[in-house]
């Protein structure tokens, strides 16, 4: 088996600079909350990490999770980590197709049992397999068959965290996520729509750095960076407290850049870094930008309400059935009346 | 389904139902049992505008009686006007009711709905050490007069919890908020909270009858 | 020398020291098993309910402020005598029976039963400690008419039985005699004969048509009977075509008093059918508190229709005499407060009437504090004076009243109540007290302008 060069052998083939290096430790430690102690243990543990065995499965996804992840303003030490990596099957980015991908696939299954991470985006129909297949596999037999030699199993973006759009109501396709069919291996979720660029890199150099998965929140997602609602870090918060909203999109308010709250944020229920980390390299997020959270972070954002709902509406049915409740209401009331009258009558005539 | 998604969908729906069902119930049952006639010449006419006024008066304590009842009705007011804002002057409730009124109206900034809620709250246990402690209220009070009292504070109180979060998560503390809502939409129509649509009719038909009689109201 | 045998509580309450009086009995009339009373006073509470009464029972909040309007808890402290809470049986009952839930109510077992021991003490309640004066209804903040509720409650009472004894018996009397202290109509003959007689006054008795029917109270009659030539000196200084029927002059109405809807009706009806009789115009009532309310805002619902001629009080009569210049008074040189008789003020809207009249005789007229409308009552209405064993009480609430008088310095005290008067004559007694109460009318007919009688 060749050997295969270390991370900080293929970073030094680069040309990056040490400190330019040192200098993306520093940030994903400060990301990860870690205390700067953890820098150089951050730094040893990547520059002498094999670059560990990577394949990603696309399922039923639009592929934005790719994009959001592959395309940068500018080269970054990011991208560059995805370059430290051996991403050995990728269905987009790669150029094979056909068989010889899928003879690439079970190779590095092989060469690495044990070791690769399987990287997920999309969910899995199971209504029929038939709906989503890669070279004639079915995307829950690939899945089964990719996941069995591996060390983990990361679910990439809302739709194979949780279900995402092909899991929305009515999902016809029967649509489930990585969790739902993986109970035997370890699951991170890293869910978002897409999922922030630098979060991604963040838990796979801290599951580099440590061996280890990240402390998860309930919904298998990596604390560091979805313990925080929007709501709590978000820039606009003291205009949702001093009662200053914007009505409409165009309105002062908006332009003033008043909380979107009545406009349907869901910020105060979605846990994720966009308020702090931000897009695009600390560019701006959606509500920076003027427009109201949709929770995409969130099992189930797609039904939870209209993304131009407030968080507060209530999910009623539709009032033909609460006409009915008041038909209800006015029956009980007559029989109530009628049987008070009723006795009343009998204890007139009891005399 | 998470308990959030819960709350505020099949649980607030059924609230829904069983608070619509059961305030027309109570309303119905009461509204049409026998109407009293009353032969007598009236001394002044006394229709709609004579409930009207007393409906409206009768929210005022008459001076004789206004020192020995201060204490309580100033507690009651700063009760009920906390409620009132809390509920119909705070945003995201502004939202809740739109979303099923079809309209909106401005509200209050959030710190002071909070400050008007804890007035709310204290002025509530104040006014519950007093049914525990006064002989009076000790003697006349059941178990509808705590029950009540305490499906209102609990969203109050609940409610108070989300901004103050106490290491909870917002969804949970909100979910948790607004099953307590659910709670107290069904309770409603059946305890003495029922006063609030009752509160019509006790008034406004002593006001026809005592009006009619050219008597005080 | 005796020794104290510790049955007895020792009253630190009492104006002198004293020892409590023993168990208080249980009045009751007949012999109806526990069960039966029951049942009976129940069912005959809530068999008139409509949509106010269970409303008002419905809506109650239990805020405990009528207790602070009620003169016999006010004095006592005793929570028992919270107004509403005189109708806490009933209240289970209605919500039993009647109320919306009703159904529910039963099925889960939800109120108490009412038992016998609970009647028992509830009499005490409902007639001993409440005169129906009605100050609780106008605390209420929803508006309860609680008064109104307890003279509900006396209708089971009675049909049950529980009615204290003194009551009971003047009720009966009234019912069969047609006056309660056994006034039979020639009784009554021979006194406004003597009364016409003593005055040197015109009395006309049962003339076949006037204008004018004239009642008087048995109180009147008994005790104060220069009232029967008062009224006849102002009549006639009026000019009415007036009469006095002996088929008809009983103003009083202890079927209301103690909760009796048959005598209630009876009563009421002998004199409408009096009045209807002669062709009245107006029918004029004597002072007494409760036979306005018995006739004036009751009587058209015992007649079943509109009555055919007008109801007034002699205050109000007076009131419009005065206004109208039909009869002038003299000046009367004195400071003068009044007392409102509560069934004619506060719950009847006569309020006024009596004010025109002493603002007629020119007097220094000095209201009392909570004078008019929120008057504090006498706490001999409602049937109260005629139960011996609520003495106690009744001298006990009376201080209000006293400081109430003392308050305004004034010569002169009147009402235009018969009861009224006898409640503060016993309790002036009792007190020692300087004060005498008078008579509005009695006033009024002493000091008629010349020429006019």
């Amino acid at each position: 088996m060749k050997k295969r060069p270390t991370v900080g052998e293929i970073l030094q083939a680069k040309g990056v600079s040490r400190r330019g290096f040192l200098k993306y430790c520093a940030t994903t430690a400060s990301i990860l909350a870690l205390p700067p102690a953890m820098i150089p243990r951050i730094a040893e543990a990547i520059e002498n990490a094999r670059r560990p065995s990577v394949i990603w499965l696309s399922f039923q996804e639009c592929t934005g999770c790719t994009e959001s992840l592959t395309r940068s303003a500018s080269p970054t030490v990011e991208g560059l980590i995805f370059d430290a990596i051996s991403l050995d099957y990728h269905h987009t980015l790669q150029a094979a197709a056909g068989d010889q991908a899928e003879a690439a696939r079970h190779a590095a299954m092989e060469e690495n049992d044990g070791q690769y991470l399987v990287l997920v985006d999309g969910s899995i129909p199971l209504g029929n397999p038939g709906f989503s297949t890669i070279a004639g596999i079915s995307n829950v037999d690939m899945l089964k068959e990719t996941v069995a030699g591996a060390a983990a199993v990361v679910a990439i973006g809302s739709c194979a965290a949780f279900g995402g759009i092909p899991g929305a109501d009515p999902n016809p396709t029967g649509a489930v996520s990585v969790m739902d069919l993986v109970t035997d291996k370890p699951v991170i979720n890293v869910p978002g729509c897409p999922p922030i660029p630098m979060v991604m890199t963040a838990v796979l150099t801290q599951f580099l750095t440590f061996g280890q998965l990240p402390e998860l929140d309930k919904h298998g997602r990596p604390l560091a960076f979805y313990g925080q609602t929007i709501h709590d870090r978000c820039y606009r918060r003291p205009f949702y407290e001093q009662g200053k909203f914007a009505e409409t999109f165009d309105d002062e308010g908006a332009r003033a850049g008043w909380c979107l709250y009545k406009l349907g944020c869901k910020g105060p229920t979605t846990y994720n870094a966009c308020a702090t980390a931000k897009w695009n390299s600390g560019t701006s997020f959606p509500i920076e930008a003027g427009h109201p959270c949709l929770g995409c972070s969130e099992p189930n954002f797609w039904d939870g309400g209209g993304f131009y709902e407030p968080l507060s509406t209530g999910r009623f049915d539709s009032g033909a059935k609460l006409a009915g409740a008041a038909g209800i209401g006015v029956a009980l009331g007559v029989a109530a009346a009628a049987a008070g009258r009723s006795k009343q009558a009998k204890f007139t005539k009891e005399g | 389904m998470d308990l959030l998604a819960f709350a505020k969908g099949p649980a607030l729906q059924v609230a829904a139902y069983i608070f619509v069902a059961g305030t027309i119930w109570r309303i119905v049952g009461i509204v049409l049992l026998k109407e009293k006639v009353d032969y007598s010449e009236p001394r002044k006419s006394a229709g709609l505008m004579a409930a009207l006024k007393v409906i409206y008066t009768r929210s005022f304590t008459a001076s004789p009686f206004k020192r020995a009842t201060l204490y309580p009705k100033m507690l009651a007011y700063v009760q009920h006007l906390g409620l009132f804002a809390v509920i119909f002057l705070f945003v995201p409730h502004i939202m809740f009711f739109k979303g099923f009124l079809g309209f909106d109206w401005p509200g209050l900034p959030n710190n002071i709905i909070y400050l008007l809620g804890v007035a709310s709250v204290v002025a509530s246990i104040a006014l519950l050490v007093r049914r525990l402690t006064s002989p009076v209220l000790k003697l006349i009070s059941n178990f509808d007069d705590y029950f009540s009292w305490f499906v209102t504070v609990l969203p109050l109180v609940t409610g108070l919890m989300i901004p103050v979060r106490m290491g909870l998560r917002y969804e949970d503390i909100l979910a948790v908020h607004v099953l307590s809502v659910v709670l107290l939409m069904i309770w409603f129509p059946f305890g003495k909270l029922g006063h609030a649509f009752l509160v019509f009719v006790t008034r406004g038909t002593t006001g026809m009858v005592f009006e009619r009689r050219g008597a005080k109201t | 020398m005796t020794t104290v045998d510790g049955r007895h509580e020792l009253d630190r309450e009492a104006e002198r020291l004293a020892y409590k009086p023993p168990e208080i009995r249980h009045d009751k009339q007949g012999d109806m098993a526990s069960e039966e009373r029951i049942n009976q006073a129940m069912h005959h509470f809530v068999k008139n309910f409509n949509t106010q009464t269970a409303s008002y029972l419905d809506g109650c909040l239990h805020c405990g402020m009528c207790a602070d309007a009620c003169h016999f808890h006010v004095r006592t402290d005793d929570p028992r005598y919270t107004p509403i809470w005189k109708i806490e049986l009933f209240k289970r009952t209605y919500k039993r029976q009647v109320g919306p839930f009703a159904f529910f109510y039963r099925l889960l077992g939800l109120k108490r039963h009412v038992s016998i021991e609970d009647l028992e003490e509830w009499q005490h309640l409902l007639y001993d400690s409440c005169t129906v004066c009605g100050r609780c209804s106008l605390v209420c903040p929803m508006g309860i008419d609680i008064a109104g509720l307890v003279s509900m409650a006396r209708h089971g009472m009675f049909k049950a039985g529980l009615v204290p004894h003194e009551l009971h018996e003047t009720a009966k009397t009234s019912a069969e005699t047609g006056s309660p202290l056994g006034i039979t109509p020639e009784k009554f003959e021979e006194r406004v004969e003597w009364m016409a007689d003593e005055h040197d006054v015109e009395i006309p008795m049962n003339v076949e048509q006037a204008d004018v029917l004239a009642v008087m109270s048995s109180i009147e009659i008994n005790k104060y009977p220069q009232s029967i030539a008062a009224t006849a000196k102002i009549l006639n200084a009026a000019g009415e075509s007036w009469t006095f029927r002996t088929d008809g002059f009983e103003a009083t109405n202890f079927g209301m008093l103690s909760g009796n809807a048959e005598w209630q009706k009876k009563a009421s009806m002998k004199l409408i059918d009096a009045a209807v009789k002669i062709g009245a115009k107006t029918l004029v009532l004597p002072e007494c508190g409760h036979a306005y309310m018995a006739l004036r805002w009751m009587g058209a619902n015992m007649y079943g229709k509109p009555l055919p001629f007008k109801v007034m009080h002699i205050s109000e009569y007076l009131a419009d005499a005065l206004n109208t210049g039909k009869i002038k008074v003299k000046k009367v040189d004195k400071s003068l407060t009044y007392h409102d008789p509560c069934q004619v003020s506060r719950r009847g809207g006569a309020t006024q009437a009596a004010r025109d009249v002493i603002k007629h005789l020119g007097v220094d007229f000095r209201e009392m504090e909570y004078g008019g409308d929120y008057n504090w009552c006498c706490g001999g209405g409602g049937g109260v004076i005629t139960i011996k064993r609520a003495d106690p009480l009744r001298h006990r609430v009376f201080k209000l009243k006293m400081d109430q008088v003392e308050k305004t310095e004034a010569d002169e005290l009147v009402s235009s109540c018969a009861n009224c008067r006898q409640s503060f004559d016993d309790s002036q007694q009792h007190f020692n007290w300087d004060y005498t109460m008078g008579s509005l009318m009695e006033m009024v007919a002493e000091n008629l302008e010349e020429g006019n009688s």
